[in-house]
């Protein structure tokens, strides 16, 4: 049966099927097939099942309030601010660019939409400054990741619903790998303009730092909703997130005035299809998922690679190396939805704390989405850009090594993701 | 898109039914967030939940997973690894997309069917929300619908791709182009003017 599945899932996967198709078709199969006792009922149910648990009203939720900001100018007005403070250090446009992506993160938590945004508005002046475009694009798709590190992040609750793992205390476990991130890269910019000798920008005085700060003050209202709120014990992830909508609602349609009811309207419809497209996905895998265990498919198959009963240090390797090649090729939640339960009973036996693996495995879909040969910071970047692929390839490797670096530095000391975590909760 | 007169009617129904269920995703969208924000107020301000919030919310989500995906199939907008078949020559990939568009019908009739069993089940039973008390069944109505309308736009798919020779065929109103939805939406927000959703013109990938 775990051949059966696996097989057909590869074979629908290649042949280019909607992704909900190659999980669907492996379940209904396995019910008609190896379980003719029980009823394709049960396929429904559980679909119906996998999409109810309240957690997940955070993704539409800070779907609609990064797509209302994303039509605003709060983008620029962080990138102003940052530039003001750090663009007179050596490097300072290449880490105002990281510092910028970061901060972007912490309003929305979708890695393109910071691509477009940050990238959009600092790419022009990187490149007048006398930075190479390999290396421009290469650190904004991959600085873009941090949103998905950063919290909100639409990855860590959907990790979190599957895993049941508590999604306040993945988003607190998120902040200190992000800013790993944003020093390594920093450090790297710092290094590549003192090599390439990238002329400094004069410093700002306090009077235009003043002015970009108070022109940043409503935009960073949401990381202190989020972050703040949900480190202070305040808000869930869930409500955290509707204040997001509604504070991101009053800011453009009444103080900035960017949207109108009618573009409102537009925004909750797209807001709607894209929540559909993930939330089929999650249905579909909440039917696998159950299917599978029923059939005790993880322990054949962790059992066939020698991982039932493994150190966690080589269970933690494991996972990252798996995620790390899934996302490679195939669609973040998708590897999420195949890969949780089947590790799942191996983290519960090994006793490795859930926050830290979700951590790991947030990281390692963040290193995806700017990996060749399909990760989709790429894709964005070629459609904003309007550079081939290979230009935007070119630039990836250097910062890819510092984001296994900091995988690398999770596993050997995990306190850099739940030093504050355990300061909040515990 | 297709202009044969015989078909007007449908694509008559067709449009209407996608005016519906656009309706219907985004005014669930709009109650479940007026509904999570109103509950927070009541929480903090007037420190009382709403008792039908988290219902409310779980309806809305049901309807947006399952009414969207006929919509989201009628706009071709699934998640879909198209490495290879990207590879596949113009008509051969008609072929295969018709051949994916039946499976997939298929799989969605398959699934309408045993959902509409188990609604049958659930009302049999009465059994009843707890805290709006609803019959439960009406709660799932919308994934009987969702599965039949997405089975019934692969059917459209299938014909398309079989009966017309020009393009590949997506979707019976949309051609296969690269597309992802986030990014499109994006790029519409931001008045991009990359790849346009949907619209690449006929002759893109052949130049």
């Amino acid at each position: 049966m775990t051949l059966m599945m696996i097989s057909v899932m590869f074979l629908l996967l290649l042949a280019g099927f909607p992704m909900m198709m190659p999980l669907l078709t492996a379940t209904i199969l396995a019910f008609l097939l190896y379980f003719p006792s029980l009823s394709v009922q049960q396929v429904v149910q559980q679909m119906i099942g996998g999409v109810k648990p309240s957690a997940l009203v955070a993704v539409p939720m800070f779907i609609l309030a990064a797509d209302i900001i994303t039509r605003g100018h709060s983008a620029d007005r962080l990138v102003d601010l940052v530039m003001r403070f750090m663009g007179h250090i050596r490097g300072g446009l290449a880490i105002s660019t990281t510092s910028a992506c970061a901060l972007f993160g912490a309003v929305c938590g979708s890695t393109q939409a910071t691509v477009v945004a940050v990238g959009g508005a600092l790419r022009p002046r990187m490149l007048k400054a006398g930075y190479r475009d390999d290396f421009t694009i290469g650190l904004i798709v991959n600085a873009a990741d941090l949103a998905y590190l950063i919290p909100p992040s639409i990855g860590m609750i959907v990790y979190g619903v599957l895993s049941g793992t508590s999604i306040a205390e993945l988003f607190i476990a998120g902040i200190g790998p992000g800013l790993l991130v944003v020093v390594l890269f920093s450090a790297w910019c710092w290094f590549v303009a003192w090599r390439e000798d990238i002329p400094v920008e004069p410093r700002a005085g306090w009077g235009e730092r003043f002015t970009a700060m108070r022109r940043a003050l409503w935009p960073l209202g949401f990381p202190v909703v989020v972050i703040g709120g949900i480190y202070g014990g305040i808000f869930t992830p869930t409500e955290a997130a509707a204040i997001c909508v509604l504070y991101a609602a009053i800011l453009e349609l009444l103080i900035f005035r960017s949207i109108s009811m009618k573009d409102l309207w537009d925004i909750v419809l797209s807001t709607g299809v894209m929540t559909s497209v993930i939330f089929i996905l999650i249905a579909t895998g909440a039917a696998f998922s159950w299917t599978i265990s029923f059939a005790q498919v993880p322990q054949t198959i962790l059992a066939a690679v020698g991982l039932a009963d493994a150190s966690p240090l080589k269970v933690l390797v494991i996972i990252n190396i798996a995620f790390f090649l899934g996302c490679m090729f195939v669609d973040s939640i998708v590897v999420m939805l195949i890969l949780v339960p089947i590790f799942a009973p191996v983290i519960a036996n090994t006793g490795l704390d859930p926050v830290l693996v979700g951590v790991l495995v947030t990281l390692q879909i963040a290193i995806g989405a700017a990996t060749p040969p399909f990760g989709c910071n790429l894709f964005t970047a070629i459609a904003v850009f309007k550079r081939p692929f290979i230009e935007v390839v070119r630039g990836v490797p250097p910062f890819l090594i510092m984001l296994l670096l900091v995988a690398a530095l999770l596993v050997a000391f995990p306190w850099i993701a739940l030093g504050l975590r355990d300061l909040a909760f515990r | 898109m297709q202009d044969h007169s015989r078909w007007r009617l449908l694509l008559w129904l067709d449009q209407a039914i996608s005016m519906l269920e656009a309706l219907i995703v985004g005014l669930s969208v709009t109650v479940m967030a007026i509904n999570t924000i109103a509950n927070v107020f009541g929480r903090y301000v007037f420190s009382q939940s709403l008792y039908f919030s988290e219902e409310v919310n779980e309806i809305a989500m049901v309807t947006i997973t399952f009414i969207g995906l006929g919509y989201v199939t009628r706009k071709g907008l699934h998640i879909r690894m198209s490495a290879l078949y990207d590879m596949v020559p113009d008509a051969p990939r008609r072929l295969l997309m018709a051949l994916i568009a039946l499976l997939s019908a298929a799989a969605m009739f398959l699934l309408a069917w045993y959902a509409w069993e188990y609604v049958d089940k659930v009302a049999g039973r009465g059994r009843i929300t707890p805290a709006m008390q609803l019959p439960l069944w009406i709660t799932y109505v919308a994934v009987v619908i969702g599965f039949f309308l997405a089975g019934v736009q692969y059917v459209a798919t299938v014909i398309v791709n079989l009966t017309r020779s020009d393009e590949v065929w997506i979707s019976h109103c949309h051609t296969d182009g690269y597309e992802d939805p986030e990014l499109a939406t994006m790029m519409e927000l931001q008045k991009l003017d990359g790849p346009p959703a949907n619209t690449r013109p006929a002759n893109a990938g052949k130049e």
